[in-house]
């Protein structure tokens, strides 16, 4: 009698899909400390152009309200895979994608999910800035909402919050009705900054959001990142490494290896990739052997 | 263009400006004759369109002048047309009601081709699938193509009976609104199908114009539109057709232009009736067509008609050439500012 | 008791996916809905009612076909993509539109035009010929002839003049050089009729000259140039500028840069602008009216007596009313048509022979 009550017991465990339990300290998933739960992750994630494959076997994911930073040497698929987080790599020609990326548990690409949605969940801030040029600053910040047609109150403590947020507000405060282009570069992406965060999204991507940009103007970004990465999470792609340390809890390295097909070499805290990588070829690009 | 013999003043030559070169070279290279002839005698064809409009210009002037000053400003705000008496002098000429019905022959052409038009472009640009759009794009690049008299003998024989047909559906249950009233229950000829037979023709010429600047909508901000979470409506209406604001217009004007210059179509199609204005009645076989006059009258004009009709050819180029000068000006206007 | 961990599957994924393009079984039937119930409505209604197709169209068709949309979007996918709904549903009405529209074009053109061609059709010429006469007599032959004259004139004028404004523009680049350009703009403005009055006013009132392929040619050239002017400066442009700085630094004249180096290279460009000036203003019918006049007979004289053109012999059997005269001008519509085809097609083939060699 006990064996077939242990018996029906494992049947009914086994049943249980999706059961994420360690079966030993090395298997815990760097990102996941101690059961925090996780908003973004990819999982066996393959990415093609065309039929060359530029990314495969990523499993990555992102703890909420945390900040990731995604480095590696230019031309490994870095872009590409931030691209695939919010469902904007299908609108390139002969993109493809295989494997699942979840979003609060659900796989964005399953057949009923309306990408649209996604993106207003997951954000996205672009290498150059891209404000709408025909629009006034007020009006871009909302444009947002516009778009994603979501209903809101007080459109003038909205565009207030979302540019101090973004350290914008104390510049801008007397001249939103200003064109978006009479901006500087680096006002220009802080304001494309506050337009996503006006949208309320759970993750924040951002695609080398400094390269083009002044010293000063990438400090203050980089204390945007980590003042939102309080109740939201970033995940941003940099070449720059003291960006990157700078900035984020978790790193993630891509590496492509003689033009094969991306990985993800290591992931793990920033403080470990830097200081103690795993492996020989995150220690060589680190300190800078090569990239 | 330089009149020194340096080399380097040579247009073409800009980078060549600092090297060195060393001027005996270049004054060894002196400017022939028949260098010179070459220059000016393209010079003397290039300015050839300016010499032409010019041309036009005058000789529409000068030849209609007789007419044009005995009506005066009464040439174009009168409907009277008395021709072909043997006293010149009881003659009557003027174009009031042919030069309203181009307007609004034009004008309702636009109110059909621009939804039209603008839709076609959207679909091809955001909507249609790689292959289709380009098929769609040659297609219309075709019906841009085609003679404005086979569009005419078409309009004539086969699309009016149709179109008929819809003038007596719209009569019948819109018929209590002014502009849709016909007291002669007689719904061919009418300005209504006139409209139809212009958009048709004009449809590709804005589309053309619009494709082209709808597809020039800037990645980065197509990006930013989807990023935050835009429909294809959205993105289009927030972000592509503002951009595309500009050219769409200068497309539309061009269309214009295209429809007040029409002749033979509109002279089938529409019943020209001269010396009444048919202002709003859209269903009434009546109209006029300031170019579709011309034709009408001049197999049995006398001298003095014939100076009228020219005339009414000056009127007709300097209000074309007005619109299209104004096209052209806010396609490059809205060009300059894309570029910002 | 081991719990058995869910690991993400290792499966390496040979071949591309395009998860997006999958569709799930409730968006298959939602399109299948949005397609076959309108139609059904609007079928139904045609057949068992009375009221005209065209009415039965806009006023059960379209509005349950965007209804159904809506309906289809809010249930299916979100409520934010309805936008999408209704844009997609009227651009594809707008599409059909002009498709419809230009395939009755092309259509009638070709339905009832063909059966007027025979070999007599495109020969013989119409002298003796009325409204009345079958179509087993008479024919294009004179009007194909006098629309060549014209347009060889037109030609021989407008493409040096416009080749020259496109080498003022690329390669002088004068000091007018954008005066140029918006002078062959404004001249692309200029309507068929106005060119046909100016060269009646200039040259016939003038007895300079009278109703003749000359007159005719002469109106077409103020059409064309424009056309092959725009045409030459964007074919200009592309020839490289590496060309004409070899040239020059090996000592050739501004001239014979230009004639010996940048037109040859540009050669079948020039010859696109020129068929496409030519398909442009080949069925204008309103200078030709005023400046060719008509005949029924041939006419081998450019220079002296009217012509018959096709766009006119057109217009000149349409307002009769026999059918045996309308058919004639189907027939000389087809041709017409097919004219401008072969052009077009000549154009593509030369452009296509450049892309290879």
């Amino acid at each position: 009698m006990n064996e077939t009550k242990t018996a029906a017991l494992e049947e009914e465990i086994m049943s249980i899909k999706n059961v994420r339990v360690p079966s030993s300290p090395q298997d815990v998933h760097p990102n996941q400390p101690g059961g925090a739960s996780v908003h973004l992750e990819t999982q066996n994630l393959h990415v093609w152009f065309g039929k060359r494959l530029i990314l495969e076997k990523v499993n990555l994911a992102f703890p909420v309200n945390s900040v990731t930073a995604l480095i590696g040497p230019s031309g490994c698929g870095k872009s590409t895979f931030i691209r695939v987080l919010n469902r904007m790599h299908e609108f390139i020609p002969g993109a493809a994608l295989a494997g699942r990326v979840l979003y609060d548990g659900q796989d964005m690409y399953d057949a009923a999910v309306d990408p649209v949605n996604i993106r207003t969940k997951v954000g996205m801030v672009f290498q150059k800035p891209n404000p709408f040029p025909t629009m006034s600053i007020k009006d871009n910040v909302l444009s947002g909402l516009k778009l994603a047609q979501m209903k809101y109150e007080n459109p003038e403590e909205i565009v207030r919050t979302c540019l101090e947020r973004a350290s914008l507000w104390n510049e801008v405060k007397d001249r939103l009705d200003a064109s978006a282009s009479s901006l500087s570069g680096g006002q220009q992406q802080r304001l494309c900054i506050a337009r996503s965060l006006a949208v309320s999204p759970k993750v924040l991507l951002m695609d080398e959001p400094c390269s083009a940009l002044d010293p000063g103007s990438t400090r203050r970004i980089e204390e945007t990142i980590r003042e939102i990465s309080s109740d939201m999470t970033v995940v941003i792609v940099t070449h720059n490494m003291a960006q990157a340390q700078r900035v984020s809890d978790y790193t993630a390295f891509f590496l492509s290896e003689d033009g094969a097909p991306a990985q993800v070499v290591e992931n793990a805290k920033t403080d470990e990739i830097f200081k103690k990588p795993k492996d020989s070829r995150t220690n060589d690009y680190v300190n800078g052997l090569f990239g | 263009m330089s009149t020194t013999n340096n080399l380097t003043d040579l247009e073409g030559a800009d980078h060549l400006k600092d090297s060195p070169t060393p001027r005996y070279f270049g004054r060894e290279k002196s400017r022939t004759r028949s260098d010179k002839a070459f220059s000016g005698s393209v010079v003397v064809a290039a300015l050839s369109s300016l010499f032409i409009l010019v041309a036009i210009l005058f000789y529409l002037a000068t030849s209609s002048w007789p007419a044009l000053q005995k009506e005066g400003f009464s040439f174009i705000t009168g409907s009277t047309w008395i021709g072909g008496l043997d006293d010149p002098s009881l003659q009557v000429f003027q174009i009031w009601p042919m030069l309203y019905g181009s307007f609004l022959n034009a004008l309702l052409a636009i109110i059909f081709a621009v939804p039209i038009s603008v839709l076609l472009a959207i679909f091809i640009v955001f909507i249609a699938p790689k292959k289709i759009a380009r098929a769609l794009t040659i297609i219309v690049d075709i019906l841009a193509a085609i003679p404005s008299g086979i569009i005419g003998i078409w309009g004539f024989l086969v699309f009016t009976p149709v179109a008929e047909g819809w003038a007596r559906l719209i009569h019948q249950y819109l018929g209590s609104i002014p502009i849709f009233v016909n007291n002669q229950d007689q719904f061919t000829r009418s300005p209504f199908i006139t409209a139809w037979v212009l958009g048709i023709m004009i449809v590709p010429i804005i589309t053309v114009v619009a494709r082209e600047v709808l597809a020039q909508t800037p990645q980065d901000l197509l990006d930013a539109a989807r990023g935050l979470g835009g429909s294809l409506w959205g993105t289009v209406r927030m972000v592509a057709l503002p951009h595309a604001r500009g050219g769409i217009v200068g497309g539309v004007m061009l269309g214009l232009g295209r429809a007040l210059g029409e002749t033979v179509a509109i002279y089938f199609v529409l019943n020209l009736i001269f010396e009444r204005v048919n202002y709003y009645r859209i269903l009434d076989p009546e109209g006029g067509s300031v170019a579709s006059m011309i034709i009408a009258k001049f197999g049995e004009a006398t001298p003095e008609e014939i100076q009228a009709l020219l005339g009414a050819g000056l009127v007709l180029f300097i209000l074309t050439l007005i619109v299209n000068l104004i096209a052209n000006w806010i396609v490059a206007r809205s060009a300059r500012e894309r570029l910002v | 008791m081991t719990i058995v961990q869910e690991k993400p599957s290792e499966e390496i994924f040979k071949e591309p996916q395009y998860p997006w393009k999958k569709a799930n079984p409730s968006t298959s039937l939602t399109n299948s809905i949005i397609v076959v119930l309108p139609i059904s409505v609007f079928a139904l209604s045609f057949f068992l009612t009375d009221f005209p197709g065209a009415l039965l169209f806009i006023v059960v068709f379209l509005p349950v076909q965007i209804l159904v949309a809506i309906f289809a979007t809010l249930w299916g996918i979100s409520k934010k993509r309805v936008g999408d709904a209704v844009l997609s549903v009227l651009s594809l009405v707008a599409f059909s539109l002009v498709i419809a529209m230009m395939g009755s074009v092309l259509f009638s053109v070709f339905s009832r035009g063909l059966p007027a061609i025979s070999l007599s059709f495109i020969t013989q010429n119409n002298t003796y010929i009325s409204p009345t006469t079958e179509l087993d007599f008479g024919g294009v032959g004179h009007a194909l002839l006098g629309t060549l004259m014209v347009v060889a004139i037109g030609m021989i004028i407008s493409v040096p003049l416009g080749i020259a404004s496109a080498i003022y523009i690329t390669d002088m680049k004068g000091r007018l050089a954008g005066f140029v350009r918006f002078m062959v703009q404004a001249m692309s403005g200029v309507p068929s009729i106005v060119a046909g009055l100016f060269i009646l006013a200039a040259f016939i009132l003038t007895d300079v000259s009278g109703f003749s392929a000359l007159t005719g040619g002469l109106a077409y050239s103020i059409l064309m140039l424009p056309t092959v002017a725009r045409t030459a400066e964007e074919v200009l442009k592309l020839v490289p500028k590496d060309l004409r700085d070899a040239a020059i630094a090996l000592g050739s004249s501004r001239a014979r840069v230009i004639m010996k180096i940048v037109l040859p290279t540009a050669r079948t460009g020039i010859l696109t602008a020129v068929i496409l000036g030519v398909a442009r203003v080949i069925g204008e019918t309103a200078p030709l009216l005023l400046t060719t006049s008509n005949t029924n007979g041939t006419n081998l004289n450019p220079f002296v007596d009217a012509v018959s053109t096709i766009p006119v012999y057109i217009f000149q059997f349409l307002g009769s009313g026999y059918p045996t005269a309308i058919n004639r001008s189907w027939g000389a519509a087809f041709v017409l048509l097919t004219t401008v085809a072969i052009l077009f097609a000549i154009a593509r083939i030369v452009e296509r022979t450049t892309k290879k060699g």
